[in-house]
């Protein structure tokens, strides 16, 4: 990030009164149209989604509401529909593969892979939570879950746990990708309000992004976690309704007594499923940078080896191992800098930070020619380039960069900076064989940056058992059931105004 | 905006001026200014939690002033625009609640067995004096606890036999030169021959990992505080401070139900950062001295005013007294944030983008002017450092988006 750039889009946004785009291209696969599932818990209760709305975007939402969320009984009948669908859909979704060619190696992966979106972050760490509490339930009295329930959490477990991945697709927080393609006044706190940031890119006629954005984060109730107003009218409708039903569990009743709720569920959800169909629907317009279908590829390839898993019966490690969590920050890294620097390369609105950080440079090619030099031992061919640079840089002698065109190739290496002019002339030397897809043409207006976009991969693989150093004390535990606690009686509701310190609870 | 800029130097030296004069007693005139700032203005009693959130706006010269008022932020706009959703789910707070009883039901079995799991010492025939009950719920009862707790912690550091819980420990502290209570959840006394603090907290922990990463930052923060004040009761009584353990305990759900587990942190670090923040916080004798009589939370608070009459209050006291607005800070521990980001928009202040974006605009007076310059407009001497990159940005982003260029403003 950049802060003159920052500083840049606050003024003009301030100054034009409404958002400004941070790319020219959109840089996360959008499909048409994504599953949009919306949630909302009880206020404290991370396991308990009192509903859950889910369907393709931009068509109506199916909606699970259990009445009492803290019942299992009702909570599992509930959840029952989504669960079906949701594996449905991931089993469909998984069915048609293609041959993915990758060297003398070909693999077969899915076609396509299931999508969903969601309003913001806060809603992937709650189906996380949901995923761990379904994936591995334990039979009560001699009866075994819903087969379809446990398949659908540790689909939810992948789902989020994919989602840390840099670039990714399969399961998306709108307010990151919004947040990531838009610049607005909304500073990182405030751009988790997904209205919040959609009110700020359009605004109503005549209505400054911030005075919109200010209107929109008072009346915009988003999700997951209920703010106090909401769970006061859900703690009245629930009271009614456990009264109503007089301890019954039958779904049926409560099915036929759970309307009012339904209705309170359904008037939050609307608003927040017609945001994220404007949403989805403004950055599907945007055109698709080239990279997105690689790394979408790759989630269709993890998307695969999932679906396969579950088909075989897997389970996952729910505590990573020391050699597990290590591989798993490296690939994170890798994929982030291989984002970054995708990003960057295709799409020049994205240079532009590196450009101001002295990460990049742009300029007119005014020569390019083939010497001989000596590398190591021998002389071997090598293209020499002067670049005059618009602004004056400050780059080391030996810097590897790369020419945007070929940032998957070899780098150019800095070997001099003059002054020259207003900016700079810089000498540089392309470290292989020069062929002409290597090489710009004399005139051509070009940047080079120190991004690249070539694979990173584990020069050695890290050993099987790993140091003392990293042994924990104790091995990780295998996966159990985390719901012996679910058929507690429910803690009873407590308005915070009969307390005198009601902040110790938060 | 120059005003502001004006009125935030006249805030600044003052609370500078203020940290320099400690352990001097407030005098009563100290007293009645405070009471004038306050007015109708709602209070609130210093807590763990009013201190972390101070820590994080410290340097708001508004924010120090209600501080030391003891004004209640949260509840100053009540009923305005910019009042803060700060409220919490009756659901929340009855799971809270209800871990609490769970603990202590059937003579605090749970809390027992937790302990003696969690520690490695028998606790099941424990002493566990619940001083939650028997003492007034006033400040007379506070100071009782207090003395309690400093005489249990005394007596059983120096001469250590069977472990004893003190269920709602009272730590007194002076914050400011003002007397403060300090409630702490358990202090597990005798533990061998230390002391250790405890935290109640409902959110669950999964595969041992909390599920609200934040919540778990801030419950280490409050049982830092405890430790520290802990520390210095003991210091005071004359036996060494070093036996309050700098590993905390806190105690959760585990899973989805309400099993209480114990995990043990040393919360070291933040004892440290928790102490430089005492040692910052001004003497309230000194800030009574230093704000001028105009200066009033009373207006602010009048619900029989209209909206736009208590926002001018605000924008006026503010002023008077500079506010340094934060977004990462200020939203998330100021009620007083929504109203001074409105204040700062209004006044194209660059804090509207965040400190980051504020710090690399020395010398520019607006956003407005950013814009100007972003387009290339002559910079003064004052605003040259920051203009050339934002020159550079403006000529880089158009170069790239040609339609990019800033149409008419709507309305700001």
């Amino acid at each position: 990030m950049s802060t003159a750039l920052e500083a840049l889009f606050a003024g003009r946004i301030y100054e034009s009164g409404s958002a400004m785009r941070r790319t020219t291209l959109r840089h996360t696969h959008l499909a048409d149209p994504p599953l949009g599932i919306a949630i909302w818990r009880l206020g404290g209760e991370r396991f308990r989604a009192a509903a859950i709305a889910w369907g393709p975007l931009g068509g109506p939402f199916e909606l699970a509401v259990a009445g009492e969320p803290r019942n299992r009984d009702l909570y599992f009948a509930a959840l029952a529909p989504f669960a079906a669908d949701l594996c449905l859909r991931v089993r469909r979704a998984a069915e048609s593969k293609v041959a993915r060619r990758r060297g003398q190696r070909t693999d077969l992966i899915p076609a396509g892979a299931l999508q969903i979106v969601v309003p913001n972050r806060t809603t992937v760490a709650a189906l996380g939570l949901l995923g761990r509490y379904l994936a591995y339930l334990s039979d009560r009295s001699g009866v075994a879950p819903d087969p379809a329930l446990i398949e659908a959490g540790k689909h939810l477990r992948f789902y989020a746990r994919h989602a840390r991945m840099p670039g990714q697709a399969l399961l998306l927080p709108l307010d990151r990708l919004v947040a990531e393609h838009w610049a607005t006044l909304l500073s990182p706190f405030e751009q988790s309000n997904l209205a919040a940031l959609d009110a700020q890119i359009e605004p109503p006629a005549g209505t400054h992004a911030f005075d919109a954005s200010v209107a929109a984060e008072g009346l915009a109730r988003i999700g997951p976690e209920p703010t106090e107003d909401i769970d006061r009218a859900t703690d009245a409708l629930l009271a009614e309704f456990n009264a109503a039903r007089a301890g019954s569990t039958d779904p049926a009743v409560a099915e036929g007594l759970s309307r009012p709720l339904r209705d309170h569920y359904r008037r939050l959800v609307e608003p927040v499923w017609q945001l994220m169909a404007r949403v989805v629907t403004r950055e599907q317009r945007i055109p698709a940078a080239p990279s997105v279908h690689r790394r979408f590829e790759g989630d269709r390839e993890a998307f695969g080896r999932h679906v396969d898993w579950v088909a075989d019966g897997g389970r996952y490690r729910t505590t990573d191992t020391p050699r597990q969590a290590a591989m798993s920050l490296r690939r994170l890294e890798d994929a982030l800098g291989r984002y970054d620097a995708e990003k960057a390369v295709e799409d020049m609105a994205c240079m532009v930070p590196y450009l101001l950080d002295g990460d990049a440079v742009r300029g007119v090619v005014v020569s390019v020619n083939e010497h001989r030099v000596v590398v190591r031992v021998r002389a071997v061919p090598r293209a020499l380039m002067t670049l005059d640079t618009d602004d004056p840089v400050v780059l080391p002698v030996n810097k590897k960069v790369w020419w945007t065109v070929t940032a998957d190739d070899y780098p150019w290496e800095v070997q001099r900076v003059q002054p020259h002019g207003h900016g700079s002339r810089i000498t540089l030397m392309l470290g292989a064989s020069p062929t002409p897809a290597r090489l710009p043409g004399a005139g051509d207006r070009v940047t080079l940056s120190a991004l690249h976009t070539r694979p990173d991969a584990y020069r050695l693989s890290p050993p099987q058992q790993p140091p003392w150093t990293h042994r924990p004390a104790t091995p990780p535990t295998p996966p159990e059931p985390i719901d012996s606690g679910d058929a507690e009686a429910p803690a009873a509701p407590v308005d915070g105004a009969t307390l005198p310190d009601p902040g110790r609870y938060a | 905006m120059g005003r502001q800029h004006r009125s935030r130097r006249r805030g600044r030296p003052a609370k500078g001026a203020l940290m320099s004069r400690r352990h001097i007693r407030p005098d009563p005139g100290a007293g009645i200014a405070l009471e004038h700032v306050r007015g109708r203005a709602p209070t609130i009693r210093p807590n763990v939690r009013r201190l972390a959130a101070f820590a994080s706006v410290h340097s708001c010269p508004t924010a120090v002033v209600a501080f030391a008022a003891r004004v209640d932020t949260n509840r100053v706009l009540a009923g305005t625009a910019a009042e803060m959703p700060y409220g919490q789910s009756p659901f929340a707070i009855g799971r809270g609640i209800a871990f609490e009883a769970l603990l202590r039901r059937h003579g605090h079995a749970e809390l027992r067995r937790v302990l003696t799991d969690g520690l490695g010492v028998d606790f099941s025939l424990a002493a566990i004096e619940n001083l939650r009950e028997g003492y007034q719920p006033n400040r007379t009862g506070l100071t009782l606890r207090a003395s309690v707790t400093r005489t249990r912690m005394a007596e059983i550091a120096s001469a250590p036999a069977e472990p004893i819980v003190l269920d709602g420990a009272v730590l007194r502290a002076d914050i400011g030169g003002l007397p403060a209570f300090f409630e702490a959840d358990e202090m597990a006394i005798g533990v061998g021959g230390e002391i250790i603090v405890g935290e109640n907290k409902s959110w669950p922990v999964v595969d041992g990992r909390p599920t609200d990463e934040e919540a778990l930052g801030a419950a280490l923060d409050q049982a830092a505080t405890y430790v520290l004040l802990g520390r210095r009761t003991l210091g005071e009584a004359g036996v060494d401070p070093g036996r309050v353990s700098g590993n905390a305990v806190l105690v959760t759900p585990r899973n989805t139900g309400l099993a209480p587990v114990l995990h043990r942190q040393n919360v070291d670090g933040r004892v440290r950062r928790v102490e430089r923040l005492l040692r910052a916080v001004p003497e309230v004798s000194d800030i009574a001295a230093a704000i001028p009589l105009s200066v009033t939370f009373d207006r602010i608070a009048d619900v029989s005013l209209p909206e736009e009459a208590r926002f001018e209050a605000f924008a006026e006291v503010t002023d008077t007294l500079g506010r340094v607005y934060e977004p990462a800070s200020c939203l998330t521990s100021c009620g007083f944030a929504w109203a001074c980001r409105q204040c700062v928009f209004g006044a194209g202040d660059p804090a509207i983008a965040g400190g980051p974006v504020a710090r690399a605009l020395p010398g520019v007076a607006s956003l407005g002017r950013v814009a100007e310059l972003g387009r290339g407009a002559p910079a003064s001497a004052a605003e040259a450092p920051a203009a050339v990159p934002i020159a550079r940005a403006g000529r880089l982003y158009d170069e790239v988006m040609p339609a990019s260029r800033p149409g008419d403003r709507r309305s700001a």
